[in-house]
């Protein structure tokens, strides 16, 4: 019986920690149902009007949403700009990444681990540090204010190759030696017997990247002048001050894509390796 | 040896995209950046530069800011985890569910949700109505000290989901047979988590803060999103110093501040390298 109370205990506990993490998360849900004028009346404040909690709408309403989706064609630009900076960065850098792991840890070739040693300190280095080397190429190349100024330098980081490397390292040299002396070529050792070993840091890259590419800023503001260009992750702030009557839905859109990536991979994911 | 050859030629030509993109973004730019760093209008200057760099008051504001953050944020959000995922390996059943759950605030743009925590936070906002309610002083999370506290908080509330997840690996991989016989022999729970669980996960414990430690450097973009492009001078961060110096384009100050800072991150890892070294030995 006391047994019984600790458990009951320690899951409603688990379930206080659980709503925590989640309640501003399902406060956008729930808000996103609300009328606009519903949320201008709740969310304007002054020293008279404290905004309340509000998590249940008085009336249950798509119109952010119909707002969003069929009125606002400058919102679904702005979601489409996000698209064409993530998009190629995460396909570029898990193709570029896949490679150049797969040689470091399995291919002796010169110079290797002095070029690795490369990588391990871009990895750590901050972009306080990278954006003044990243600004100074991307000018030169006459690339300032495109969508390349975003996805060139983005698209070579060395988190991927640090990455895949920590994960193709637990696969055993036996069978990629056996598959060697049956005459298979490098590529297909590469593609038939690493990559199935290590989904799931192929999956983890491609999510944490994604995550990373859609919520892009510091680049944005510095590379790009033409706000049409921005992407919604710099984007959404801004138009929160002009259009808040459908910013709940516009941030629960703009939370879909890498909710559905994570969805999709969540096995893989979770089960990290270090 | 042929084969010797023919392996290396396919190593290089597998890490040579990878390689050229590091060196044409990265590298060799950062080695131009070493010319305007010791330069003025074309002229060798010394150490000039760098000594009005150190004169800047905004330079030094920015460091501090940035370091009182780290200090305090990063061990919040090793900590807080840690314990979460202990509390998580004392369930007998699988808590799978829950800890996808936990991964949300990583999962979700902080575009999305800034709208909500301005809800919670802002002068007027739900907080302080719940302040005033049990009888407290309003707090202002948007000026002032406080701007600080609620950057932290943001931070530690988004962290905290990938580092239980990389607890809860780590601790599944400690064997049960391991912490067993110590409680027959009568230790406690607590001496067998000081003396048995946490030196066994150090490994894992390093590799959580060198994530978080990573993480943290990203901060601008939840300021950003809270304060615009500019903040309190309580959370006037470092990017924010670098940004303010790219608005007019100085790029001396931008050489000279990039290589000060990647030599101070650069020192910092390998002593943390180092001390993991030690520490595994």
């Amino acid at each position: 019986m006391k047994k019984r109370v600790v458990i009951a205990a320690k899951y409603a506990a688990l379930g206080c920690i659980t709503l925590l993490f989640l309640l501003p998360i399902i406060y956008m849900l729930a808000n996103s149902f609300m009328t606009s004028a519903e949320i201008a009346e709740k969310y304007t404040t002054n020293s008279e009007h404290y905004a309340g909690f509000h998590l249940i709408p008085d009336r249950f309403s798509l119109e952010q949403y119909y707002q969003a989706f069929l009125r606002r064609p400058q919102f679904l630009k702005l979601f489409w700009n996000s698209m064409l900076i993530t998009v190629p960065i995460v396909a570029v850098q898990t193709i570029v990444s896949v490679f150049a792991a797969f040689a470091f840890t399995k291919l002796r070739f010169p110079l290797r681990d002095a070029l690795f040693f490369i990588f391990i300190i871009l990895l750590i280095l901050p972009s306080w540090v990278t954006l003044m080397p990243n600004y100074m190429m991307i000018q030169r190349m006459g690339l300032l204010d495109t969508v390349w100024s975003l996805i060139l330098p983005s698209s070579f980081t060395a988190f991927g190759v640090c990455l895949l490397r920590q994960y193709m390292r637990y696969v055993p040299d036996e069978t990629i030696e056996a598959a060697k002396i049956d005459g298979a070529s490098t590529v297909k050792i590469l593609f038939k017997i690493v990559l199935p070993q290590v989904k799931g840091g192929v999956a983890s890259l491609i999510i944490l990247t994604f995550i990373d590419s859609w919520n892009m800023v510091e680049q944005v503001i510095i590379y790009i002048s033409d706000k049409e260009k921005y992407p919604l992750s710099v984007a959404l702030s801004e138009y929160a001050a002009t259009d808040s009557g459908i910013i709940f839905a516009c941030g629960v859109i703009f939370m879909f894509p890498p909710l559905l990536l994570y969805l999709y991979h969540s096995r893989e994911f979770k089960n990290a390796r270090m | 040896m042929k084969l010797k050859t023919k392996e290396a030629i396919t190593g290089i030509c597998f890490a040579l995209p990878a390689l050229i993109g590091i060196f044409v973004f990265y590298l060799i730019p950062y080695v131009i950046s070493l010319y305007y760093g010791f330069t003025l209008r074309g002229k060798f200057v010394g150490f000039q530069n760098f000594a009005l760099l150190f004169k800047s008051k905004t330079f030094w504001l920015a460091i501090k800011n940035t370091a009182v953050f780290s200090v305090i944020a990063i061990p919040l959000a090793v900590i807080i985890p840690l314990l979460i995922s202990l509390f998580l390996s004392t369930f007998d059943k699988h808590t799978g569910f829950f800890s996808s759950l936990f991964l949300s605030p990583l999962i979700v743009p902080i575009a999305s949700v800034v709208y909500v925590w301005q809800i919670f936070f802002t002068d007027y906002g739900v907080i302080n109505s719940l302040l005033q309610k049990i009888g407290l002083q309003p707090v202002a999370f948007f000026k002032g000290p406080w701007s600080m506290a609620l950057v932290i908080f943001i931070f530690v509330w988004k962290n905290c989901a990938y580092n239980i997840i990389l607890f809860s690996a780590g601790l599944r991989k400690i064997p049960k047979e391991v912490r067993e016989p110590a409680r027959l022999d009568g230790a406690n729970p607590f001496q067998v988590l000081t003396k048995i669980t946490l030196p066994l996960l150090s490994p894992t414990t390093f590799f959580v803060l060198l994530m978080t430690i990573i993480s943290s450097f990203k901060i601008y973009r939840e300021v950003y999103m809270l304060y615009g492009v500019y903040p309190d001078e309580h959370v006037y961060m470092i990017q924010h110093f670098m940004n303010n110096n790219f608005n007019n384009l100085n790029y001396p100050r931008l050489s000279t501040a990039s290589i000060v800072l990647s030599i101070f991150v650069i020192a910092f890892m390998l002593v943390f390298f180092l001390a993991e070294r030690r520490s595994s030995k």
